[in-house]
């Protein structure tokens, strides 16, 4: 917060050049808009956590999952999720499931630069994690989808990814006799609709979170569960390379949209939002869990390794008026892009197997 | 007669600046809006100040109220005016967490 007299000052002057800048004319003027004055500048105090175990308190793991309150977890939803999930006749052509792309095997990616959709043709972007999704606000790469349930229904529909007609689907899901059953215990009355698909999709997928990694370990009190190299990287991480301005709490993402300055003809958000320059490239921040089985990395698989990752934000990208003012070079040195390498491993788990499920027939 | 000064004061500065008059500021620190939701009466501004460590991108699609103030880098304060009543859905462009509702009143 600002000290009270310099913030009190501030108001002061502000209205004083607001005064002028109603005389003179405002910066931007647009019929039918609201009216933007002209900025200024204004010291401020910035609240840094005051030492490691403050900062460390930021990264604690959460206690539950969250659901919504208008698809609350239930055992059987859950299950009718898993089992939907993994389930190929989902797809037109009865060959691919959303396990296909969202993968246990690869850290629930597919381990790929970018999807291979309908027709094994290639997609656009990479195949994001689905690990922690219950703690996203927005989805996927350029945030069109407001929530899970919404996301599950979109590669199923997409004519590139699953191309499947959500009629036909409720109907082929409909000719298979014990799902009608799994349906009625999950949502009594209902039956087999896209919503109630949705909801137990998403249900399942709320419950795929990242296991308890060294760096947990470490951040509740064992000096012993991550090396000293880890550390510095983690001081690294939240210090000179300004990871954490967007890789920020426990799944290491506030979810921003930035244009990280990769050299791709793609504009991602800038779809939605085409009149403002910084979501031209822009595209959501995705958390690092499990991070170091999730590569190729970034939206469009370009990157092959961590190294690579470090490389690129030392280097700053491609300079351009959509880049994100948070990338600029950062002359990391050989020791701090090794630990930085170091910290990021300790945020894999030792991942459980998961079983696939039998398919109702 | 401190109430009759004050009175006047607020008179003088009602008339020097008009309805222009920054009467809400708005705080961003943390990737978190300070208010969720404010009212004003149309032609009040509203001062968005980025108080935090990292650029926000502050705007609103909402019809006859739009305005986009670009990126705003920490220690940058900007007033905003609106000229038509109703509620208007303040966001910023690169943090979805941030929304905000601003209630313009007649």
């Amino acid at each position: 917060m600002p000290a009270p007299g310099s913030f009190r000052a501030c108001i002061v002057a502000g209205t004083i050049a607001t005064a002028v800048l109603g005389a003179l004319g405002f910066s931007t003027i647009g019929y039918g808009a609201a009216v933007v004055g002209e900025s200024r500048k204004v010291e401020i105090t910035q609240k840094a956590p005051s030492g490691i175990d403050a900062l460390k308190a930021q990264y604690r793991r959460p206690a539950s999952i969250p659901f919504p309150k208008d698809n609350p977890y239930t055992p059987e939803k859950s299950a009718l999720g898993k089992k939907l999930y993994f389930d190929t006749r989902l797809s037109v052509t009865s060959a691919q499931s959303c396990a296909s792309c969202h993968s246990p095997g690869f850290g629930w990616g597919d381990g790929l630069a970018v999807g291979v959709g309908h027709g094994m043709a290639k997609l656009g972007r990479h195949s994001p994690t689905i690990v922690n999704a219950a703690w996203s606000a927005i989805f996927m790469w350029d945030g069109r989808l407001p929530t899970l349930e919404d996301q599950a229904l979109g590669p199923i529909q997409s004519p590139g990814e699953m191309n499947m007609k959500l009629d036909d689907l409720m109907a082929r899901l409909a000719s298979i006799p014990e799902y009608k059953p799994m349906f009625e215990a999950s949502f009594p009355g209902q039956g087999i609709k896209a919503k109630t698909l949705a909801q137990a999709i998403a249900t399942y997928e709320r419950t795929v979170v990242s296991e308890r990694a060294p760096f947990d370990a470490w951040i509740e009190g064992n000096e012993k569960a991550i090396s000293e190299q880890a550390k510095r990287g983690f001081a690294v991480f939240n210090g000179k390379a300004q990871c954490a301005a967007c890789h920020e709490g426990w799944n290491f993402t506030n979810e921003g949209f930035q244009d990280i300055g990769l050299p791709s003809s793609d504009i991602g958000r800038g779809e939605y939002l085409p009149a403002v320059i910084k979501m031209q490239h822009a595209f959501k921040t995705p958390g690092l869990r499990e991070i170091d089985r999730r590569s190729p990395f970034m939206h469009d698989g370009s990157l092959a390794t961590l190294e690579a990752v470090i490389d690129h934000y030392d280097h700053g990208g491609v300079d351009r008026p959509s880049r994100s003012d948070l990338m600029r070079p950062l002359e990391l040195t050989a020791q701090e892009k090794a630990e930085l390498v170091a910290f990021l491993k300790t945020l894999t788990s030792d991942l459980e197997p998961t079983a696939v499920p039998v398919l109702p027939r | 007669m401190r109430t009759i000064a004050l009175f006047t004061c607020v008179i003088a500065a009602g008339f020097s600046v008009g309805a222009y008059a920054a009467t809400e500021v708005i705080h961003q620190q943390g990737r978190v809006f300070s208010s969720e939701s404010i009212s004003v009466k149309k032609g009040d501004a509203v001062t968005f100040l980025n108080d935090d460590t990292v650029p926000h991108n502050i705007m609103s699609a909402t019809k006859g109220n739009e305005f986009n103030l670009g990126s705003q880098a920490p220690g940058t304060s900007t007033d905003v005016t609106f000229k038509e009543s109703g509620d208007v859905q303040v966001i910023c462009a690169i943090h979805p967490r941030m929304k905000m509702m601003v209630k313009v009143t007649d």
